[in-house]
């Protein structure tokens, strides 16, 4: 399998160095949708400039990246392009790694629980076979490196690129079974922007799993484990930011970038959801809305950790996802993460619902938003309420999407157990309903 | 006679006047204005006043809705020599720059209400320094794309001025197409005149930045420019470096020059007699009272005291080290400690995740 990856990562690469050198790479690193304040590629440079001329890039509100990343570009400015390619290379490479050994868990546990008898007779049709389970690495390579959002994230020269090879490595560690790496790799993930701080509980659920701990509330094995990892995870947090304290001498980086990324001060638009209400609200209840929002990221761990506990790589991607449309300064760089993990769940096609609007809403929304932008700000005949609600739209298109995914995986699931023809007490078929 | 001879080889100025014209407006002629306030620059540095210099300028680059870096015009790219800041007086902007005005100024027919600072108040004593740049053809001088000059009118406007005793000497430069044309047809003694290109040749522009848009420079006053960085006002360089610096590799241009009228050879003139405003000073140990008796005051003067060496500015200034100034940046590097850290930790991690037995291969 290694030759048609290492084709579709050249494929991939011709295609963002072209791009690099057309004029697309200006347009786009402009581009509110690519780049966030958080992670554009200017701030950066300016940061860089700023201690150039020894003032703290902190100072001025414009450079909200961490220093490690400061210390990464000081000395790889000049290959800038180079590192992006090199990082969304190996985003695709831990991905197909990552889910090539999760493939191998799927069929072992699956063949374990075929011959445990847990399945109901007539549900052939819905296990997976190692023939179509083959190609889905390459696939999920090929999503993330051919997806017209990465290679536009790429060309931008956003940070996202960076954040989304952490996590993606975070994922291969995880899916690897060592808990050390990939408490490292989440610290330096939620080290970078915070969000990733909900992945720690589909990785414990997994790593649980993985060393055969039943997750049982009384259990002292559950406990015991969940402490190390917990533990692991703090530690390095800590070991990080103290190490980050010690590049430039001082805390300054702890308001800029933690401070900015959960108080929102900056409302430029972008294709979340958060600058529309921001704009509009009241200075005394902007605090009470800040939380709101915020607390509506994290909120879903929990029941999602209740409800998907034997499925955590799939609660990881839900997860994934939930950080994408409900972070407070999304671009499609973090989009295209989780739509590169869509080809394991492939075999789940026969249960969306809603497959093609859907596809079809955020194919026309991502195509409208530079028009919308355009009527805005250029020719002055829209409002930000036309972009707004092309943002709303091509949210709640990813949300259904997420939902549809969910339900699909759900039904096959209760399939899997109850088998394909059900029926009602009284022997008429019954529906599957999501309640 | 050895006195008369000397006086010869030595300029008899008293004082420096420059009319700087650049006869362009319009965006993409950016690069007249900059050469243009180089110039001004140069002569301001080299200690001609604000008074003496009239500077004439279309004066539409640095408000310009078209550039991208405002309040500024740029003779350098990547915007390494502001040339416009704050202190620059221009003295006929915009519309004011005709050809019309253009020759009152210098033949003095100025109307009464003209203010002082848009007078050229030479005397026969003044050289003068006239710097012309923008489009030029055979023979003509265009003037703010819509009227122009002829080199019969600018030769006749000299001549006035050389009968109105109103320049002692005259260096004209002219930075244009085909510039060689505009000095064909002076007559009037003590001008030495230099163009950037012949009759013919057209005059091409330097560098283009790809920030501001256009181009910033033309060649020829570019050169002339580094040639005059090395000047100070104790310089004694003189004009025949100033008629090589541009060799055609260099200009593509073939610059041309005048002398003929000149009554010096132009290797006795130094640049600063044009450029700079440099007083003579001449040091006695006598004392002289000032009273009544003033009429015979001139004969009592000791006919030596003319031969002596015109005395030569002390090096009181790092002159040369203050032209060329630019703060050094120092570059920031990440201290050695946190480097030490990190790696540190990383190794760790990798040996923590894949064995100690790997130690062995790194020692």
């Amino acid at each position: 399998m290694a030759a048609p990856l290492v084709l579709v990562v050249l494929a991939a690469v011709t295609v963002r160095a072209a791009l690099f050198r057309s004029s697309l790479a200006a347009f786009v690193a402009e581009r509110v949708e690519v780049v966030s304040p958080l992670n554009a590629w200017k701030r950066v440079v300016e940061g860089l400039a700023l201690l150039d001329l020894g003032v703290s890039p902190y100072s001025g509100a414009i450079f909200h990246e961490t220093p490690l990343i400061i210390y990464l570009f000081h000395f790889l400015i000049e290959y800038a392009e180079l590192v992006f390619m090199v990082t969304d290379v190996l985003t695709a490479v831990a991905l197909y790694l990552a889910i090539q050994d999760f493939n191998k868990v799927v069929f072992k546990k699956q063949k374990l629980l075929i011959e445990l008898d847990k399945y109901a007779p007539d549900v052939a049709e819905l296990i997976q076979t190692p023939m179509e389970m083959h190609y889905i690495p390459l696939k999920v390579a090929l999503f993330y490196l051919l997806n017209p959002y990465s290679v536009m994230s790429c060309v931008a020269k956003s940070t996202c690129a960076i954040n989304n090879s952490v996590i993606a490595f975070f994922i291969l560690a995880t899916i690897k079974g060592s808990a050390f790496l990939s408490a490292v790799f989440l610290a330096l993930a939620t080290y970078q922007s915070l969000y990733p701080l909900t992945l720690f509980a589909p990785a414990l659920l997994y790593l649980l799993q993985r060393q055969f701990i039943p997750i049982k509330l009384k259990s002292k094995s559950f406990w015991l484990y969940t402490m190390q990892y917990a533990s692991l995870y703090l530690c390095s947090l800590v070991v990080i930011i103290c190490l980050s304290f010690f590049l430039l001498n001082s805390w300054d980086f702890i308001p800029s970038v933690y401070g900015f990324i959960l108080s929102v001060p900056d409302l430029t638009p972008n294709i979340g959801l958060f600058w529309y209400f921001f704009a509009e609200m009241f200075e005394h209840f902007s605090l009470f809305f800040v939380c709101v929002f915020q607390i509506n990221v994290f909120f879903y761990t929990i029941p999602l950790a209740i409800k998907l506990k034997e499925h955590p790589v799939f609660f990881m991607f839900v997860q994934i996802a939930i950080i994408s449309i409900f972070k407070s300064y999304p671009t499609v760089g973090d989009v295209a993460l989780y739509m590169a993990f869509l080809p394991v769940w492939s075999h789940l096609y026969r249960f969306l619902r809603n497959i093609f609007i859907l596809s079809c809403v955020l194919i026309f929304c991502s195509f409208l938003f530079p028009v919308l932008w355009h009527l805005w700000i250029y020719a002055g005949s829209a409002n930000s309420n036309f972009y707004y609600a092309i943002t709303l739209t091509f949210n709640v298109g990813q949300i259904l999407l997420i939902s549809d995914y969910f339900y699909a995986f759900l039904r096959r699931e209760y399939y899997l157990t109850h088998g394909l023809h059900l029926t009602r007490q009284d022997g008429t078929e019954a529906m599957l309903v999501l309640k | 006679f050895q006195d008369q001879a000397e006086q010869f080889f030595r300029s008899g100025h008293t004082n420096n006047w420059a009319v700087l014209v650049c006869t362009s407006r319009f965006w993409f002629n950016y690069r007249h204005v900059a050469n243009t306030l180089s110039v001004y620059r140069s002569v301001k540095r080299l200690g001609i006043p604000d008074s003496h210099i009239v500077l004439m300028l279309a004066d539409d680059m640095a408000c310009n809705p078209r550039n991208p870096k405002p309040a500024t015009v740029f003779s350098h790219k990547n915007m390494e020599l502001n040339v416009y800041g704050d202190d620059v007086e221009v003295d006929y902007r915009s519309y004011e720059v005709t050809v019309e005005n253009f020759l009152r100024v210098l033949t003095g027919r100025i109307p009464p209400s003209t203010p002082r600072s848009k007078r050229l108040l030479s005397d026969d004593r003044s050289n003068i320094l006239i710097y012309m740049t923008g489009h030029g053809g055979n023979g003509f001088l265009k003037f703010q794309d819509s009227e122009e000059i002829t080199n019969v009118e600018l030769a006749d406007a000299f001549e006035q001025m050389w009968q109105k005793r109103r320049y002692n000497e005259l260096l004209f430069i002219i930075d244009t197409c085909q510039g060689a044309s505009m000095y064909e047809r002076f007559y009037s003694p003590n001008i030495m005149a230099l163009a950037s290109s012949q009759v013919g040749e057209d005059s091409l522009s330097h560098q283009p930045d790809l920030g501001i848009g256009v181009h910033l420079m033309d060649r020829y006053t570019f050169y002339v420019l580094e040639f005059l960085e090395e000047i100070h006002p104790a310089s004694q360089t003189n004009m025949n470096d100033l008629f090589q610096v541009c060799p055609k590799s260099l200009c593509v241009s073939t610059p041309g020059h005048r002398t003929d009228l000149f009554q010096r050879d132009p290797q006795n003139v130094l640049i600063t007699d044009f450029f700079g405003s440099v007083r003579k000073v001449e040091i006695t140990a006598e004392t002289v009272s000032l009273d009544r008796g003033l009429a015979g005051f001139e004969s009592k003067f000791p006919e030596d005291e003319l031969a002596t060496e015109p005395l030569k500015y002390a090096e009181q200034l790092p002159v040369a080290q203050i032209i060329h100034q630019k703060p050094k940046q120092k570059d920031w590097h990440p201290p050695g400690g946190f480097i030490l850290g990190l790696w540190a930790l990383i190794i760790m991690v990798f040996f923590k995740t894949y064995g100690i037995k790997h130690m062995k291969h790194v020692f």
